[in-house]
């Protein structure tokens, strides 16, 4: 999905530096930016790809643990006995691809626990399992 | 849910519902001069116009200002009676009982509302009486759960001793005293002595973002007065900073003052009682067991005298506005500050813990400040402290951890560092080990997870869940 957004945001850079190249007849400075923009969108969907395969999540005996990011690494232990509610969001982006954020958050406003990119049954399936798992394991504040 | 609980907290299990509570019987009304002390401000303000106006035609000065004023003194006088209008409105329709395990609160006039608040969930009360309802010998009851603003309740407004009752009515209930308790004694801890507060907040202002903001124009404008600057622009520049900055500092400088005037900090079994304020006034109980996280913190310039400040967090405190609420002692000296920290944690000794600080490499992430990162925790209480110039403890016991995060970005990777964050409500207080060695971190990360569900297990063992009734 990311990679969509991405091709959506760099070709048009990309075509804007080519079409500089040819206008010019190949002066330098459109060359050097044609050679930026193809570069920095090769890493880019290097960085996408390994950013994607980063998330992950694994639902333990008394906490959710997610892990994700491939440059600033995030590891969140979520007890279940912690989560006030549980949302599943999906935004314009995610709908056109079919697919569901699952959200949970605590008493804290800085808890940051997603769980991104999930189909619409595994993430009611995941929504439904943390919010009886929250019930039986509920602790006060 | 609320009535599977009542037969729970019913009064049959009390010692007997004989003595009314000093609140009376079901259905109160919010005291009847409400509706003035809501539009008491801009009543305030309107009787300010009159009387200079009567003094400027008094004094003969001339018709036409008494005329330039009249148009906002309509204004004033419009705005004030809406206000009150509104403040009838809701004097009129709010009503509030408390029943056997919760408070109620009917209010609205079209849209009729019902907020119910189990006693057992109880945050924190506070009675606050601000300027205008205080000439009415008003004050405010206002009742924080666990939760955002929206969720906490407001009584606005009731005389001050029927507002005293019904907090240490409720309190007493939320601690399973039943009905009609008087107010628990209390045993003064602290107070703080005004030129220490004053000297404080202005040595708390004097901090080196402010330097580096003044120190520019400041410059500009001498070298303009001793004749040798040549940049009028610059210097008109710099007088308008000057003047801003000064203006924001005076106008903090007063709020804080006024706010934490005569701070006093007080215990009693039900709470720690903080008292504080000069024009408003407001009178908070903290229950203990309610204390997410606590921090105690000294400020560059305060270090020479020795001072440091004590806050916390406590859910249904939000931050912004409410942010004196989380001050639990304004300032004292260190050692006080700590033995309160101490004393709030359960009887730690902050003194001896033990800190472990972060490996050397972590000089190349955080180069001067990471020899004062330190954390420490043992059976009941994780710390952390850090800073270089002004120093902060920081404490969470084990059983409020929210969730535990463990963060690392690419230059930290490299050096296989991460830090280690325990979030807790909202507050001024933010736990965290930073620069632990990757490895460490993930241990003490595991090592919190399961210290927070053991001290959990067993708080859920102490306190079974719904309020407890006392034989």
């Amino acid at each position: 999905m990311r990679r969509a957004i991405l091709a959506v945001v760099l070709l048009p850079a990309a075509g804007g530096a080519a079409a500089g190249v040819a206008l010019t007849g190949g002066a330098p400075g459109w060359s050097v930016l044609l050679g930026a923009v193809v570069i920095g969108s090769a890493w880019a969907w290097y960085l996408v790809g390994r950013n994607w395969r980063s998330w992950a999540y694994t639902e333990r005996q008394d906490d959710l643990l997610v892990v994700h990011g491939a440059m600033f690494r995030k590891l969140v232990v979520v007890p279940y006995g912690r989560m006030q509610l549980v949302d599943v969001e999906a935004g314009p982006v995610e709908r056109l691809f079919d697919l569901v954020t699952v959200k949970l958050h605590t008493a804290a406003a800085t808890t940051d626990a997603r769980v991104c990119g999930l189909g619409p049954s595994d993430a009611t399936a995941l929504r439904d399992r943390l919010t009886a798992l929250g019930e039986a394991h509920a602790a006060g504040l | 849910m609320t009535a599977a609980d009542r037969p729970v907290a019913g009064d049959g299990a009390t010692p007997g519902p004989g003595g009314p509570p000093t609140a009376g019987p079901p259905g109160h009304r919010l005291h009847r001069l409400t509706p003035l002390a809501l539009g008491g401000n801009v009543l305030g303000l309107v009787a300010a116009f009159l009387v200079f106006g009567t003094l400027d035609r008094g004094t003969g000065s001339s018709g036409q200002m008494s005329g330039g004023v009249a148009p906002g003194l309509i204004v004033a006088g419009v705005v004030a009676l809406l206000l009150v209008g509104r403040g009838f409105i809701a004097w009129w329709t709010t009503e509030y009982r408390v029943e056997a395990g919760e408070l109620r609160v009917d209010s609205g006039l079209l849209q009729r509302r019902a907020k119910r608040v189990r006693l057992d969930r109880l945050q924190s009360v506070d009675v606050l009486k601000p300027l205008a309802a205080r000439v009415f010998g008003l004050a405010e009851l206002r009742i924080a759960t666990a939760g955002t603003e929206r969720s906490s309740v407001r009584l606005r407004y009731l005389s001050l001793p029927v507002a005293e009752a019904l907090r240490a009515e409720l309190l007493g209930r939320s601690a399973g005293l039943g009905p009609g308790v008087a107010e628990a004694p209390e045993r003064p801890l602290v107070v703080v002595p005004h030129g220490t507060l004053v000297a404080s907040v202005l040595l708390q202002l004097l901090s080196w973002r402010l330097v580096f903001v003044l120190v520019g124009p400041v410059i500009i404008v001498v070298s303009a007065t001793s004749g040798t600057g040549h940049h009028p622009a610059a210097t008109g520049v710099a007088v308008a900073v000057l003047v801003s900055v000064l203006i924001v500092l005076a106008r903090t400088i007063w709020r804080r003052t006024t706010t934490l005037w005569s701070f006093t900090v007080a215990e009693s079994p039900d709470g720690l009682r903080i008292r504080h304020g000069l024009l408003s006034t407001s009178h908070q109980t903290v229950p203990l067991g309610r204390v997410q996280a606590i921090r105690a913190h000294q400020p560059t310039f305060w270090r020479p005298f020795g001072w440091a400040m004590v806050q916390i967090n406590v859910a249904g405190y939000a931050g912004g506005r409410e942010a004196h609420n989380t001050m639990l002692l304004p300032v004292a000296p260190r050692e006080f500050a700590d033995w309160l920290t101490g004393r709030v944690l359960g009887g730690v000794d902050l003194g001896a813990v033990s800190w472990s600080a972060p490996p050397h490499r972590a000089a190349l992430r955080a180069p001067l400040w990471w020899r004062h990162q330190g954390v420490g925790s043992d059976e009941h209480v994780f710390y952390a402290r850090h800073g270089v110039l002004s120093r902060t403890v920081e404490a969470v016991p084990h059983e409020r951890t929210q969730s535990v995060r463990l963060k690392a970005g690419p230059w930290e990777r490299a050096l296989g560092l991460a830090s280690l964050h325990l979030d807790s409500t909202r507050g001024p207080v933010r736990v965290a080990a930073r620069f632990r060695d990757a490895a460490e971190a993930r241990a003490m990360l595991d090592a919190q997870a399961e210290r927070a569900r053991r001290a959990r297990r067993r708080a859920a063992d102490a306190r079974p869940p719904g309020p407890v009734v006392s034989p």
